[in-house]
């Protein structure tokens, strides 16, 4: 054993800092750069497949657009829904009839023109938000069985008024002009390529990732979702922020309600069916963890090209439907573990 | 000098017994080759700085880590302790710096946990009802309702509890980490009485503690590390505190006591029949500019219930508060931070910090309205006042992009009062603002408690410490029983008066 005299160590030791050992620098960046070289790795497994013949048509431009279309709109709900689990909050589980909802009554509208059918529809999904911000936010409401009921009795509200139908907006539509106007929401495109719902998607992405980064909004946000109590000892309005998040969730489940809707020429209660989880996914891979806090909004969207390509790639292969349900669920699984581990071994565990 | 201790420990049966153990994390060293035995029969304390490796070491034997190098002996035979069942299993428990109880549970399931008696398929409710009784009667708790939640007991009581979980398990090796920071003095008195009959009962005890006093009353040997390495061994009778500081910090250290005299000028914050009904009830004081005035009671005389109250946290039943004569009525801590008031909670890990977050993110959660320039956050606007706190307070290491929960307990603790210094608020309510800090770092947090209230700004100080308390306030309050029964001023105050004041006698 060590015997110092005393009297014999009178340095002051403090100012170097003795003990400090080298930080693994490349762990890091693999931890933040992680996701979109993930993403890479999905397109270079596509390449590899086509040119070994396996799939076609995969590195084409034409199926480029198409993953990024198919991606936009479960985009624009992740980037939203990104805030409830950042919040520490898990998911926003009443989206898929959100979407449905706000879709629906858009369409009904539009015999008042199309404008009051977007302000109408608008107006349901902040509805809806402000709802699960006051159950969750202010009566502290379990935040997966709220929104699992307001999902549900959404449901029941929509087959109730219109009955189990499904109406179409150009039959409904005031004028020609208006009905036209609600098909571009999908499929308008700029420069003949960019279609509206990717632009929507990229201005949103870069918009809600400086407002979780760079506001008082997102800084409090932080705090709370990463303790909850500690944040209201420090003077944050805890109930108004977790409000908040389910607020923006609720309305970017709107906008992707319009553009579903819009796609498909039909207002019906299943046209969000399957977003929930969709969504959930793509916000977990996408670096965020569960346990909030934690995460940024442009690995949420590396997260939803990965789901994409994913996607495209299983399609191309001729995978059916349910299997890749099942995959995605099993990716799902393995990539929460993933996550509580890595961060344990880095040091930022919670336990 | 230990050579002859060593030898005359393993004649006694070395309980626990660890040679050159180190423990690595990323980006420290914790604890750096370490020899460190304890007899069946011994109180051994073990004591350092904050960051000296103290809580590192005994996680260790309480099998938190897979992951250190070094051999573990048990009663001689050569044992891996990576899990904390496995160190359960040897005989091991700890009693962990932060409480580890869950909230929503009753006292009886925390302390039976993993081991609830059953009859048949079910849980026999009586049986645990009286198993309960009986570890809470060994810490003298048997007036609690074993079916009380963990959330409706005080923090004195929830950290006996824990200490009666761990000895339900009969276990032969127990570690306390710092079992005492949240207590009073009387329950101070209470456990050593528990710890000496364990001791009697062959128990090998590890006791971590700041409070050297405590060391000399409860201890038979004293090991010291200072930045994760052992500087020695001690019998305690063989040294002295001055040398056991000395060893500590490297340097010899006088504690800082003040003697700045303050005069009453302006009345700062005025509180009138204030109540909190089942809390604390008619409560009247003045606070100045200027001033520190302690707050004294028991645990349970209301402080902390009192302070929530005055930040907006609680609400009120009935009364007023006033700020520089103008009545306020706060709604949420919020308004009162806007308002210039501030709470330091006692509990720090749950109310206080978020402890996944960096150094920086904790500092700056207090100012980030102020930190919005043209609705941006800017958090290089904050990162010089972090680094001039850090340095203020000596928080070690002095990385603002440390994750706060890998911090030393007192660290944690510097962080804490770190964040509301940042705020410069102009009443600070301070409670048991240096818990579970060392001795040089106590001194530190004096002097800057000093210069705040120098500066003009008023500190309430509510303090368990009772040498602190008497030192620091230039006034001091009584509570008793919800009420304030008496006011002394700075020279009626010693720490025998101010105690048997607190307990009603003496008035
Ligand atoms: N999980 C962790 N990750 C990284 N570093 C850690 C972790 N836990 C502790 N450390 C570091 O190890 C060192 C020793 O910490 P430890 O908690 O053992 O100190 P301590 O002696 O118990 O101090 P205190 O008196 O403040 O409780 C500190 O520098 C601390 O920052
Ligand atoms: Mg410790």
């Amino acid at each position: 054993m060590e015997n110092t005299k005393l009297g014999e160590t009178t340095q002051e030791i403090k100012q170097i800092d003795t003990r400090a050992t080298s930080v693994n620098i490349i762990g890091k960046v693999i931890h933040y750069a992680g996701i979109y070289a993930v993403a890479l790795l999905f397109l270079l497994a596509g390449i590899i497949l086509q040119s070994f013949g396996i799939i076609n048509n995969f590195l084409t431009t034409q199926n480029m657009m198409n993953i990024l279309d198919a991606v936009s709109m479960l985009g624009i709900v992740a980037v939203g829904m990104a805030f409830v689990t950042y919040s520490g909050h898990f998911a926003d589980l009443s989206v898929p009839t959100t979407m449905a909802l706000t879709g629906i009554i858009a369409v009904h509208m539009l015999q008042y023109g199309f404008l009051p059918a977007i302000i109408a529809a608008v107006m349901a999904g902040l509805l809806i938000g402000l709802i699960n911000a006051v159950a969750v936010g202010k009566y502290k409401a379990n935040p997966i069985i709220w929104t699992l009921a307001v999902n549900y009795v959404t449901l029941g509200v929509i087959r109730l008024v219109w009955v189990n139908k499904q109406i179409y907006p150009d039959m409904i539509a005031k004028t020609q002009r208006a009905s036209d106007l609600f098909d571009s929401i999908y499929r308008l495109r700029f420069f003949n390529k960019i279609a509206l719902p990717l632009v929507i998607l990229i201005v949103l992405t870069f918009v809600l990732n400086f407002v979780m980064k760079r506001t008082k909004f997102g800084m409090q946000l932080k705090m709370t979702g990463s303790a909850q109590k500690a944040a209201r000892f420090s003077g944050i309005n805890t109930e108004r922020i977790i409000g908040m998040a389910f607020i923006i969730c609720a309305l970017t489940a709107t906008l992707a309600g319009l553009t579903i809707t819009s796609l498909s020429r039909v207002g019906a209660w299943y046209n969000g069916t399957g977003y929930d989880f969709k969504a959930v996914t793509s916000i977990v891979i996408g670096g965020m963890t569960l346990a909030g806090g934690r995460g940024t909004i442009i690995g949420v969207l590396g997260g939803v090209l990965i789901i994409g390509l994913m996607n495209n790639i299983m399609t191309l292969l001729g995978v059916g439907t349910f299997s890749q349900d099942m995959i995605r669920g099993l990716i799902f699984i393995l990539v929460v573990g993933i996550n509580a581990k890595s961060l344990r071994s880095m040091g930022r565990d919670d336990a | 000098m230990s050579d002859e201790v060593i030898r005359s420990a393993e004649s006694f049966g070395v309980a626990l017994e660890m040679k050159s153990v180190s423990k690595q994390f990323v980006g420290t060293l914790a604890v750096d080759n370490v020899d460190f035995n304890v007899k069946a029969g011994e109180v051994h304390a073990l004591i350092g700085e904050n960051g000296a490796g103290k809580s590192t070491l005994m996680k260790m034997i309480a099998g938190s880590f897979d992951d250190y190098s070094g051999d573990i002996y048990i009663n001689k035979k050569k044992i891996d302790l990576h899990t904390p069942a496995h160190a359960k299993k040897n005989g091991i428990e700890m009693i962990y710096q932060e409480l580890s109880l869950a909230m929503p549970l009753s006292i009886a399931e925390n302390v039976l946990i993993g081991r609830l008696p059953k009859k048949g398929l079910f849980l026999d409710r009586e049986q645990i009802v009286n198993e309960t009784k009986r570890c809470l009667e060994m810490v003298g708790l048997d007036h609690l309702d074993p079916m009380l939640q963990i959330e409706e007991i005080s923090q004195h009581e929830g950290q006996l509890v824990e200490i009666a979980k761990a000895l339900g398990n009969n276990p032969h090796i127990l570690v306390m980490d710092e079992p005492t920071s949240a207590l009073s003095r009387e329950e101070v008195e209470r456990l050593f009485s528990i710890i000496h009959n364990l001791k009697k009962s062959g128990l090998a005890i590890v006791y971590i503690s700041h409070h050297l006093p405590e060391i000399f009353e409860v201890a038979d040997r004293v090991t010291v590390l200072r930045d994760g390495k052992k500087i020695g061994t001690k019998g305690i009778n063989e040294v002295t505190s001055g040398e056991l500081v000395q060893m500590m910090v490297g340097k010899s250290v006088t504690e800082f006591y003040s003697h700045t005299s303050h005069t009453k000028k302006n009345k700062r914050l005025g509180v009138e029949e204030l109540s909190r009904y089942g809390f604390f009830h008619n409560v009247s004081f003045s606070a100045y500019e200027g001033e520190i005035l302690g707050i004294c009671g028991l645990s349970g005389a209301g402080r902390s219930e009192l302070a929530r109250v005055l930040v907006g946290l609680d609400e009120k039943d009935s009364g007023k508060v006033f700020l520089d004569n103008k009545e306020i009525i706060l709604k949420n801590m919020g308004q009162a931070v806007a308002n210039g008031i501030i709470y330091l909670t006692e509990n720090r890990n749950i109310e206080g910090l978020a402890l996944r977050l960096d150094v920086k993110e904790n500092i700056l959660a207090g100012l980030i309205p102020e930190l919005i320039k043209k609705g941006i956050y800017q958090e290089g606007e904050g990162i010089d006042k972090v680094n001039e706190l850090i340095e203020e307070l000596s928080i070690y290491p002095p990385d603002p992009s440390r994750i706060v929960g890998n911090l030393s307990g007192g660290n944690q603790q510097k962080v804490l009062l770190a964040k509301w210094m940042a705020c410069e608020p102009r009443v600070m309510i301070l409670d048991e603002p240096t818990r579970g800090v060392d001795i040089g770092a106590k001194m530190t947090i004096h002097q800057s408690i000093e210069r705040l209230s120098g500066e003009g700004n008023t500190v309430i100080l509510i303090s368990s410490d009772l040498p602190e308390l008497v030192s620091l306030s230039s006034r001091v309050l009584i509570m008793r029983k919800g009420k304030i029964i008496k006011e002394m001023a700075k020279e009626e105050c010693t720490e025998e008066s101010v105690l048997l004041a607190a307990n009603g006698e003496g008035l």
